[in-house]
């Protein structure tokens, strides 16, 4: 198998694996609804995942108790839910982005260093 | 739906409702509120995604927002399969019961412990309704206190010991088992709802 081949397979594991963390991110700014987080995601990060599998992770964000949601019908166009972080999700975010910071940092280093 | 989710055309309105056929078929395990819930979410999104589809007609705008929501297995599975097994070991069911401590049991050193003081428990409940149930057939199956104020469950008669209740033995037994097995599933989902992954 080529590097390219395992490059492939590799980028998005990899990125899968940030979604919670990203999703996080992004409910922090404010509250989002589906659709929009799943175009909002594709756009500032290039990752190309199925829309749908947003929802399991979403909805175990919920259970866990880092989100919370509110359906909003609007007078014109389609019922949407939205997800808003919770004091929870915020706590967990920031030791989230400690984590990542730390990681980030280490792996610069061996990166720079090889 | 259509009043909810204007589809125009006729090949459109077909695309839409099998796509809807299949999310009813494939959330019908749910309760009703749950499918509901998540069918009417997903029927957003694809509605939503549609909208803003660049094709000219409607029904590849939709088969288009279909594609992109992936395979419905994919994403309508683990919601199900995580919904079901929470409300199963909500509502007593062993099988999902030992499942929820198991996957619990590795979350962490705090809930590690908890889930073994949990097991402990569901493990003493059931041997406490095996023993009431068994001291119908036999009145030395029973709880049997010492002078010295030690005391033992035991399934035969205690030398230089006392039996407890021995004619309400398994009464007491049945009623205290059940609910501690209710008050421990109580515990259980508490556990589950309030645990990180």
């Amino acid at each position: 198998m080529g590097s390219d081949k395992i490059i492939e397979r590799w980028v998005p594991q990899f990125r899968k694996g940030l979604l919670e963390f990203i999703i996080l991110l992004k409910l922090q700014q404010g509250a989002i609804y589906g659709y929009e987080l799943a175009i909002e995601i594709k756009k500032l990060t290039s990752i190309e995942v199925a829309e749908g599998t947003l929802y399991p992770l979403l909805n175990r964000l919920k259970r866990d108790g880092l989100v919370t949601t509110e359906w909003q019908t609007a007078e014109v166009g389609t019922p949407r839910k939205y997800y808003k972080i919770t004091t929870l999700g915020l706590e967990t975010l920031t030791k989230m982005k400690t984590v990542w910071t730390n990681t980030h940092s280490s792996i610069l280093n061996m990166v720079m260093q090889s | 739906m259509n009043e909810t989710f204007p589809i125009k055309t006729g090949v459109a309105q077909k695309v839409w409702q099998n796509f809807d056929r299949e999310l009813i078929y494939k959330l019908r395990p749910l309760p009703k509120a749950e499918q509901q819930d998540i069918r009417l979410e997903i029927l957003s999104h694809l509605y939503d995604s549609a909208l803003n589809d660049n094709a000219d007609s409607e029904e590849i705008r939709l088969i288009n927002a279909i594609a992109r929501l992936g395979d419905p297995d994919d994403y309508l599975q683990p919601l199900v399969a995580e919904i079901l097994l929470m409300q199963k070991a909500i509502k007593g069911h062993p099988l999902a019961i030992t499942k929820s401590l198991f996957i619990n049991a590795q979350k962490g050193l705090i809930n590690a412990l908890l889930t073994l003081l949990l097991g402990i428990g569901y493990f003493w409940i059931v041997m406490i309704f095996l023993m009431a149930v068994m001291h119908f057939g036999d009145a030395d199956i029973g709880l049997w206190f010492y002078d010295s104020g030690d005391f033992a469950l035991s399934f035969e008669a205690q030398p230089g010991a006392v039996q407890w209740q021995p004619k309400w033995f398994s009464v007491i037994g049945l009623a205290v088992s059940i609910s501690g097995y209710y008050l421990l599933n109580t515990l259980l989902s508490k556990l589950l709802l309030k645990s990180k992954t």
